[in-house]
């Protein structure tokens, strides 16, 4: 285990500059042809922030305080892991043509999907802290415990998106599955509501996401401005670098047939 | 010849590719052939003990009918696959010109895609910037070179990807048919280019069906047949092979 970790360390650190250009070329490209930009990066989140404020400020009144805050705490990480997935699902089979013509590393493709999402998760953090100060919401000093949950994300997007990317490869109804997955897997976790409104009967069905632990994290600290249990803190790291060690493990186990099939 | 000479070794190299007549691209596919429980696949060997030797400076042509095999050998001197059996050795840095720029994405312009393609093909960050001017020059792009490659000419792309692939400064040239494009003063500058590779010492291998080129420029000939190597010598003489073969395929046509 320690070898094939090692291993991806390597090539990561070693293929780095590749990366980072794939991921910011992912983003150019996204945000290309459109007259703001890279603003668009920042201004999205912003806009959704407006929205769901509107929404649940003044028209759907609920009884938790400052619900849009309460909302975006996780719904902006969980956007991070949908999107990543999204994106890296497809990262394989998208370079294909690339990988029949060059010898490279395969993992910079699932690797350059995730860190340019990662990019965009980082941007609307700052429309959330300016939203944030305009409602009056304290900026609570729990907000520097947030790069432990980060990391925890990260992981585990990481080995997912090297999972389904690996499978993508083989059977192509992957990319289908994974939008339904990510559709069930969002109401399974605790983004618009919290563990609290759940049945206590149907609670154990909710604890064995594997998210759970990180959004709790986020929501902790932005939200409630308080920091979680250790025993929370290490499961959300625990769950990361499961996840990574499965998913590259995979990968890693057929990255050498990907040139026969994409 | 000394060992520390060669350049790229082929000892009887197999590439055996999985042919799958009802190829289980999704799963129902995968779980109407695990029904019927039989196999639905064949092997198909690109290469067939295919062995050769390529010293250091040589500009070796390789010909031979479509479906031949002459790219795959580029594609496993690449690395792209993997011998199924055999041994292949490269020595020194690769370049490969297989098909027109590999990894240029359209909707980034010239700049962007110089630095894309040459950190694909291996270079650092450093490395890239150094060449881009020289890149740029080369490639004749004038203004174009911030415009999305999207809005290029075929033959503006093509430039490109034939500027950075030989500012890579490989040891190991691939081209896979790609002077075919281009203008005749273009085609004369890479030629003049390819020149100045192999006085370098460098080494080329040159896949095209333009054998007027193959006579003027390589120093030897592999002729691939149904995967096979089935000469390997001098230009003159392996063209007239290869000539000949294809007067056979024709005259079996005819009749």
């Amino acid at each position: 285990m320690w070898r094939i970790m090692g291993e991806l360390f390597r090539n990561t650190y070693r293929y780095r500059e590749l990366i980072w250009a794939l991921a910011l070329k992912e983003l150019r490209v996204r945000y290309k042809r459109s007259v703001l930009g890279f603003l668009w990066a920042l201004l999205n989140p912003a806009l959704l922030m407006v929205v769901l404020t509107l929404v649940f400020g003044t028209i759907m009144r609920f009884s938790i305080d400052h619900y849009a805050v309460f909302l975006l705490s996780t719904l902006l990480p969980w956007t991070f892991f949908s999107q990543s997935l999204a994106y890296s699902v497809e990262s394989i089979v998208g370079n294909g043509d690339l990988l029949k013509k060059v010898r490279i590393a395969q993992l910079v493709f699932p690797v350059a999907a995730v860190i340019s999402n990662i990019i965009n998760f980082l941007l609307s953090l700052l429309p959330l802290m300016l939203l944030i100060a305009l409602m009056r919401f304290p900026l609570h000093w729990t907000w520097v415990y947030l790069p432990i949950p980060m990391l925890g994300l990260f992981l585990f997007t990481l080995g997912t998106a090297f999972f389904f990317a690996t499978i993508n490869v083989f059977y192509r109804d992957v990319s289908h599955i994974v939008q339904i997955l990510l559709s069930a897997w969002f109401y399974f976790s605790p983004v618009i509501y919290s563990l609290d409104f759940v049945s206590s009967k149907y609670r154990w069905l909710f604890r064995i996401n594997p998210l759970l632990y990180v959004l709790n994290g986020f929501r902790l600290a932005i939200y409630y401005g308080m920091l979680p249990s250790l025993k929370s803190v290490g499961m959300s790291l625990a769950c990361g670098i499961t996840a990574l060690v499965i998913g590259f493990t995979v990968f890693r186990r057929y990255q050498n047939s990907f040139v026969y099939y994409v | 010849m000394a060992e520390d000479r060669c350049s790229v070794l082929f000892d009887d190299v197999v590439q055996r590719f999985r042919v799958i007549r009802e190829r289980p691209d999704t799963l129902r596919e995968f779980f109407a052939k695990i029904r019927r429980q039989k196999a639905t696949y064949h092997d198909f060997e690109a290469l067939k003990h295919v062995t050769f030797r390529i010293a250091k400076g040589e500009m070796v042509g390789i010909i031979g009918r479509n479906g031949s095999g002459k790219s795959t050998v580029l594609k496993v001197i690449a690395g792209v696959y993997a011998p199924s059996s055999g041994r292949v050795e490269v020595h020194g840095r690769i370049a490969p010109l297989i098909e027109l720029g590999a990894g240029f994405h359209q909707e980034l312009t010239g700049r962007e895609n110089i630095l894309l393609n040459g950190l694909l093909l291996g270079l650092s960050k450093r490395q890239v910037q150094e060449r881009e001017e020289r890149i740029v020059e080369f490639a004749e792009l004038g203004d174009f070179i911030d415009s999305p490659i999207k809005q290029y000419s075929s033959g503006m792309y093509m430039r490109l990807a034939f500027a950075v692939a030989t500012e890579v400064d490989p040891d190991v040239l691939l081209i896979d048919e790609i002077l075919a494009v281009g203008d005749g003063g273009f085609r004369q500058k890479c030629f003049e280019r390819i020149r100045r590779f192999r006085a370098a010492g460098k080494t080329i291998l040159y896949v095209s069906h333009d054998l007027g080129g193959i006579r003027e420029f390589c120093n030897r000939v592999l002729l691939i047949h149904n995967g096979q190597l089935i000469e390997d010598g001098l230009p003159e003489f392996v063209t007239a092979q290869y000539e000949a073969l294809l007067g056979q395929h024709v005259d079996s046509i005819v009749m």
